[in-house]
């Protein structure tokens, strides 16, 4: 993805937009969820909403990892990922 | 009958297992240790309270294995062990995985701890970012039959199983990044909206994205 395509995406949601994204996203998960991101430790469902409302290390992560999948997206990387 | 005769290489494999990212990864680590066994390779495993700082040093210099399996926590300049000791440390300890080739799954280790040790005779493979695993809270205690983590860990431990079948250190990056892919295919195409499904999908994008193989591409045991 061009750099100009990541700068659009990143312009056209802004931090509180990105939030709300991602804790959307969250609480649809399964109460069963566990995740672990790397040395920060494990986290349930609930401790992750938390962490994205306070803004944490956790939930920067969180939002880093649904951003650069938006990007991704953006980029086409669904058919990319068909056509490899 | 015809026989293919592989050398014999040496393996050591840390398996500290004191919470549920390091208890998972120990248990499908120990698939990998199967397969090494079984193909006639050496093992050294460093499982639990085994993977401290003593020992992991001993061994490999003792061993001076071909092949180094560090999986724990970790940070962009380090690997740790059991209770998070610190095995493996840039600036400190680093020359231990040199002539070798390491695969690390620990956190963003890649990034600093992987960028000196590789070098022309030094396969790195590991992680840029924060490695990303999603569990099964009913599985904690029965790791193998988690069947998330298994869309996380299958591609993770191809990285061992194809340098085991003799693949390159790059052939074996790329080899887990196309089980990585081939996972996020079928999360994203299960029936049903399974919310579940898609954030697995993006955290497997997001391992796949971040894993990297420094040094010695053409590595091989």
């Amino acid at each position: 993805m061009s750099d100009n395509k990541q700068q659009l995406l990143q312009e056209s949601l802004n931090d509180e937009e990105i939030r709300k994204l991602v804790l959307a996203r969250l609480e649809v998960l399964s109460p069963d969820t566990i995740k672990c991101i790397g040395s920060e430790g494990s986290f349930s469902r609930d401790e992750l909403i938390e962490s994205v409302k306070r803004g944490d290390k956790i939930g920067k992560t969180i939002e880093q990892i649904e951003m650069e999948w938006l990007r991704a997206l953006k980029g086409g990387i669904i058919s990319e990922l068909y056509s490899s | 009958m015809n026989y293919i005769l592989h050398s014999m290489s040496r393996i050591l494999v840390t398996r500290p297992e004191h919470d549920p990212l390091t208890r998972h990864l120990s248990r499908w680590n120990s698939k990998i240790i199967e397969v090494a066994k079984s193909k006639g390779h050496a093992v050294t495993d460093l499982h639990k309270e085994k993977a401290n700082k003593k020992e992991f040093e001993g061994r490999i210099k003792k061993l001076n294995p071909a092949l180094v399996l560090l999986n724990g926590h970790g940070d962009e300049s380090c690997v740790t062990g059991h209770d998070n000791e610190i095995l493996v440390e840039k600036g400190k300890n680093e020359m231990l995985l040199k002539n070798k080739i390491t695969y690390a799954v620990s956190c963003s280790s890649a990034k600093k701890l992987g960028s000196v040790c590789a070098d022309s005779n030094t396969a790195y493979i590991g992680y840029d970012e924060p490695f990303a695993l999603n569990l099964d809270r009913q599985f904690l205690s029965d790791p193998l039959h988690d069947m998330r983590a298994k869309n996380f860990l299958e591609p993770s431990n191809r990285v061992a199983c194809s340098l085991l079948k003799g693949h390159t250190a790059k052939e074996a990056s790329d080899n887990s990044k196309k089980a990585f892919k081939e996972n996020i295919i079928e999360l994203l195409t299960r029936k049903g909206n399974d919310p579940d499904a898609h954030d697995d999908a993006k955290s497997l994008f997001w391992n796949m994205s971040h894993q990297v193989c420094l040094g010695k591409e053409d590595a091989k045991l």
